[in-house]
């Protein structure tokens, strides 16, 4: 798979997950419900929205119920089927939503460690009926038959290969440029110094990782060997160099938060774009250069390249995690999720004072959940492929991760977070290339204790996350002088 | 005995068990206008009464109604929005929240507070909300914490806190309030400036039911004095009948009167 | 040939409820006294269950040296030992430092959770998701068949030997005999219980409360005079009623290693100073430190308790299922903290007595509902648990 497929791959996931982030951070963020039931949602989500898309009769291995047909009800219309999973889509969502109140009636006034064991054990109760219940989705055969919104019109493009460049390529350096422009911003408060020390930590960092992953290629290594070489001298040389680096640059300033954004920004292009801009500078090869840089188009799409289906499902996911992140800052910013954070702070007060907390508390339930299901749904049409195994408890715990590291109760910081966590668990996985095939189950398990390890530090040391909680700013419209 | 001929708070048979703990013993209490006092020793079942009264404990028998609804057992979002409201013996303020914010969210009856309204914003919506921000404005200027408006609630002082929780409630413009020992903990300055503070309110018909244990400072405050005793009404009346009661110097002995 | 009946699952039950009944000890002592909901107990479990499987199997652990294996009661004493010092690492690694933060009851959920997370990993790298089990030898199930006959109680040991049904034993009881051993067994229950609680005064404390007392003599009166009234078999042709139930070695061990493991904690908590401290910590935390308790020292002891309590849980599953695996822990969380929270969490004694009915109530149901329910074990333990707190919210007993 080319790095370009790969990043596409990897920042659909990221969207994906943020959503059914924003979701949890409704709930647990905003309203300080510990729902450890909330992958529940995002199985309803799927299940849901697929069976309801689904013509009857498309396979004969599939013995559950016989699916709704939405996808193709309004074949006669163009973009039909889009219109019949958008359709599916929302009774998804509303579908989780409902799971969710005839869950939380009964649950949501116990004490918040009962209702967390509770919300955990009925989204255990749920995935086993799912995995054991054939006649309902096919059990834990799974289902196939998900149908892929638009799938049948890609690739597209405009049959010119230069316009095909132009038109996908631009957009694709565009976002990149706003993104360093971004970046270039936070890091900008960093002084010279620590900017160069950062600099400095972060490429011996690198250089250490590229020789000891170099010496081992090919090699048959056991764990914990080491080999004493050149190579490995080399490499071990550069990490201390990389962690006195480090230490001094955190040491001369206040701006770790700069600091951090530079490391990961110099991590990024070294390994977005380190190895094409080699094989540019030694061999003037364009290719791999061009391919990564201009991610939007896809060469293989068609004989004039495109934009291929993963490409533009990221975009379509991308643009529900827009909405919806809309929809969650405006719900916030307002009387509404005052309320909320009260009941958050101290459910008594804001009871006191006259609102009914237990209203309140129930629709963050289902607004939180619907976000999860709306994620579900665009989960199946991604994977293409679904079944229990893939909503674990597993998948919940990981979304509090990522909403604890990126910032509890900040929308930004659970897209932050939620990337944070996606490339640590995912977007180290070029990584295993370097190790014999059978230590890959060895290497996700000691991404996993890293970040349980992260998510331990994060509470002690800062347990507000990366961002901290939000701002508050409650729009008025026109004339509204805002006084926050 | 004075009996209350229009209550607004009327109180028959209250009853509330813990275990085999009886807290409140069949209480009878009217609550008219203007200052009343609840004083009581320790343990007398004051501020369990309050909880009963305010939906936070269900009673176990026994009748509220507060002007002319019957409220018993309802819950204490719904008698609040009565009009009968109270504060909490130790102050909750809402601590990652401003000072600010802790104010607005007081005001009852905001469209901003349906879901429906915080996602469609009709007209009503700014309207109300800038209602709300200057209310909270004043009523911080009237309690004199209008310079800590932005800071979280949490680094408020402990004299603080117990103007913020007055605030907040009178924001939610109640026809009662319900005051747990508001001057508990409170330096002689800022005592005086609450009570000057709930004078100010009465003139304006406010009504107050207000827990305090210096008898001194009830007598000076309050027009009329209830006495609780073991999860009874001891006696009421004037403050000065109330204070030459020989039952009423019973029950405090051994305690600092 | 008789088949399973109510009675063998709720034998079945029965040693469920004690596995359960060791991890619920723990996370109850865990919750009480350090206030922490722990959801890393049951990966706790799997982390015991494992220790001693390095010890008795190490060629199955790539990373620890091959030195050919304990037998699995020395692995399992060691095995349970190590656990006990994970358990103060936890503690002074991680919850003193939250404690000393003052850190909420939600914070200190997310904490166990990443505890959780970790160990479960460690597992998976260290040994891979693999099912693996002891090196120890099997032991073969002896069906105990009763079948009520015309003449009375017939009982008939079977044991499949090589393919081969093998009849060990074979005895009877008469109707009266039957009669007279229920009554007495009876008899002797009552007359304990009767005898310990008069014996004492209203403030005594039982180290060992009279019902239990009374129920236990009366049970070991039963097994006694059964062993001692053996009479001759009737013939099972014309039995009325019969049934057959499983039992092994297994069974035993774990009842009686569960039974004592909860009598020491008993005479821990009740007879010393250290139980003291421990009791008056889970009552009032601020309270018993002005009195002079030494915080730090009982939360030390509190976790290396419950870290040996996990891990004789997560041993004795691993035998008694002859089965290891990363998420055995995981399965069992759900009906611990079910049975905590049902039987009060800062009532050790009523966690045991609701992991019993827990236990029992999974495997009979199991056995009652139809057999496509038999996928859903766990999940009775929560439907009893969320009846629980819809009727109760606050656990059956309360926090008394």
């Amino acid at each position: 798979m080319a790095l370009a497929d790969f990043f596409i791959s990897l920042l659909t996931f990221v969207t994906i997950y943020s959503l059914f982030g924003l979701g949890l951070n409704v709930k647990f963020g905003f309203t300080g419900l510990i729902d450890f039931g909330h992958v529940a949602y995002f199985m309803i989500g799927a299940y849901v929205t697929v069976f309801v898309a689904m013509p009857a009769g498309l396979s004969e291995t599939y013995e559950g119920l016989t699916g709704l047909g939405l996808a193709t009800a309004f074949a006669g219309v163009p973009g039909g089927d889009l219109l019949g999973w958008l359709v599916a889509l929302v009774i998804g969502m509303a579908a989780a939503a409902l799971v969710s109140v005839l869950v939380g009636i009964p649950t949501i006034r116990l004490r918040e460690d009962y209702l967390a064991i509770t919300a955990l054990g009925i989204a255990t109760i749920l995935n086993a009926i799912f995995h054991n219940e054939r006649w309902l989705f096919n059990g834990a055969f799974g289902i196939r038959e998900v149908h892929e919104p638009l799938s049948g019109a890609f690739p597209i493009g405009t049959g010119s290969f230069q316009l095909n460049l132009l038109l996908f390529g631009l957009p694709s350096v565009a976002i990149l440029g706003y993104a360093a422009y971004r970046t270039a911003k936070v890091v900008r408060p960093l002084s010279v110094r620590p900017a160069l020390l950062g600099t400095g930590a972060t490429l011996a960092l690198a250089g250490s990782v590229v020789f000891v992953i170099t010496t081992m290629t090919g090699l048959v290594v056991d764990l914990g060997v080491f080999v004493l070489n050149v190579d490995n001298t080399i490499a071990f040389v550069l990490l201390v160099g990389s962690v006195v680096a480090g230490r001094a640059a955190l040491t001369e300033t206040d701006h770790i938060g700069a600091l951090l954004a530079l490391a990961s920004a110099l991590l990024f292009t070294l390994w977005y774009l380190g190895q094409p801009l080699v094989a540019f500078v030694t061999e003037g090869e364009t290719a791999d250069l061009l391919l990564n840089l201009f991610w939007l188009y896809d060469a293989t799409a068609g004989s004039a390249g495109g934009l291929d289906y993963d490409r533009f499902f990221f975009l379509f996911t991308l643009a529900f995690l827009v909405g919806a992140y809309l929809w969650v800052e405006r719900t916030v910013n307002s009387p509404y999720g005052r309320v909320l954070r009260a009941v958050r702070e101290d459910e008594s007060v804001p009871e006191a004072l006259g609102k009914p907390t237990f209203r309140y508390k129930i629709q963050s339930l289902m607004f939180g959940s619907a976000l999860a299901g709306a994620a579900g749904g665009l989960w199946a049409a991604n994977i293409g492929f679904i079944d229990p195994t893939q909503f674990a408890s597993t998948v919940t715990f990981f979304a509090y991760t990522a909403v604890i590291i990126g910032g509890t109760a900040n929308n930004r910081g659970v897209i932050l977070g939620t990337a944070v966590f996606w490339v640590i668990n995912s977007g180290t996985r070029f990584l295993d290339d370097f190790f014999p095939s059978e230590y890959a189950q060895q290497l996700a398990a000691l991404r996993l204790i890293l970040i349980g390890a992260l998510l331990i530090v994060i509470l002690y040391y800062r347990p507000e996350g990366m961002l901290g909680e939000q701002d508050y700013d409650i729009d008025l419209g026109r004339g509204g002088v805002s006084d926050d | 005995m004075t009996e209350i001929q229009n209550p607004i708070l009327d109180v028959q048979g209250l009853e509330k068990h813990f275990g085999g703990i009886t807290a409140i013993g069949g209480l009878d209490m009217r609550v008219g206008e203007g200052i009343t006092g609840l004083i009581g020793p320790n343990g007398a079942g004051k501020t369990t009464f309050f909880n009963c009264v305010t939906g936070a404990l269900t009673p176990d028998a026994g009748r509220v109604a507060f002007a002319d609804g019957d409220i018993t057992g309802k819950r204490p979002s719904a008698v609040a929005q009565e009009g009968l409201v109270r504060t909490f013996q130790i102050p909750r303020e809402l601590p990652e929240m401003t000072v600010r914010e802790n104010l607005q969210l007081a005001p009852r009856g905001q469209s901003g507070e349906r879901l429906a309204q915080a996602w469609l914003r009709g007209d009503e919506f700014a309207d109300d909300e800038r209602r709300v921000r200057e209310k909270a404005a004043e009523m911080a200027e009237f309690l004199e914490i209008d310079h800590v408006l932005d800071a979280k609630a949490g680094t408020l002082s402990g004299g603080q806190r117990k103007l913020l929780e007055l605030a907040r409630v009178l924001l939610t413009e109640p026809d009662m309030i319900l005051l747990d020992e508001p001057l508990a903990g409170v330096n002689p300055t800022l005592e005086q400036k609450i009570l000057d503070r709930i004078h100010d309110l009465e003139s304006q018909g406010y009504s107050f039911l207000f827990i305090e244990h210096d008898i001194d400072v009830i007598m000076e405050t309050c027009e009329r004095v209830v006495v609780m005793h073991q999860g009874q009404v001891l006696t009421s009346g004037e403050p000065a009948d109330v204070k030459s009661d020989d039952r009423v110097i019973e029950a405090y002995l051994g305690e600092e009167v | 040939m008789a088949s399973a009946g109510l009675l063998d699952a709720l034998l079945q039950g029965l040693i469920t409820g004690m596995i359960i009944a060791a991890g619920a000890l723990g996370l109850s002592l865990i919750y009480s006294i350090a206030e922490v909901p722990n959801f890393a107990h049951g990966d706790m479990i799997t982390i015991g269950a494992y220790l001693a499987l390095a010890l008795n199997k190490p060629g199955a652990i790539p990373f620890v040296p091959e030195f050919g294996g304990l037998p699995l009661i020395a692995a399992g004493i060691l095995g349970v030992a190590v656990a006990g010092s994970t358990g103060a690492i936890y503690e002074v690694a991680i919850f003193r430092r939250f404690r000393s933060k003052g850190a909420d009851l939600i914070t200190m959920v997310i904490v166990s959770l990443g505890l959780a997370l970790v160990l479960r990993n460690v597992v998976l790298f260290l040994v891979g998701s693999g099912n693996i089990n002891y090196d120890t030898e099997r032991v073969t199930n002896t069906n105990v068949e009763l079948y009520l006959t015309g003449n009375g109680l017939s009982v008939q040991t079977v044991q499949r030997q090589a393919g081969d049904l093998v009849t060990l034993g074979e005895w009877g009881y008469g109707w009266l005999s039957l009669l007279a051993i229920v009554a007495l067994a009876a008899a002797v229950g009552i007359g304990v219980y009767r005898w310990r609680s008069d014996d004492a005064s209203f403030e005594t404390v039982h180290l060992v409360s009279p019902r239990i007392f009374g129920i236990a003599s009366g049970i070991t009166a039963l097994a006694a005079l059964a062993t001692v009234l053996q009479g001759a078999p009737h013939t099972i042709d014309a039995a009325v009623w019969s049934t057959s139930v499983g039992v092994s070695i297994k069974y035993g061990v774990i009842i009686g290693l569960t039974l004592v493991t909860m009598l020491a904690m008993n005479l821990l908590l009740k007879g010393t100073k250290t139980g003291r401290a421990m009791r008056a910590t889970a009552d009032n935390m601020a309270l018993a430190e002005i009195r002079g308790v030494n915080i730090d020292r009982v939360q030390l002891v509190v976790w290396v308790l419950a870290a040996l309590l996990t891990a004789l849980a997560g041993v004795l599953t691993g035998w008694f299922a002859s089965n290891l695996n990363p998420n055995m822990g995981f399965s069992l969380l759900l009906p611990i903290f079910a049975a905590v929270i049902m039987g009060g969490i800062t009532s050790p004694y009523g966690a045991v007595l609701a992991s019993l009915i827990i236990g029992v109530s999974m495997d009979v149901g199991v056995f009652l509902l139809p057999a496509e329910f038999a996928t859903y074990r766990t999940a009775i333990a929560f439907v009893i648990l969320i009846g629980v707190l819809l009727v109760k919210p606050e656990g059956l007993w309360g926090d008394v």
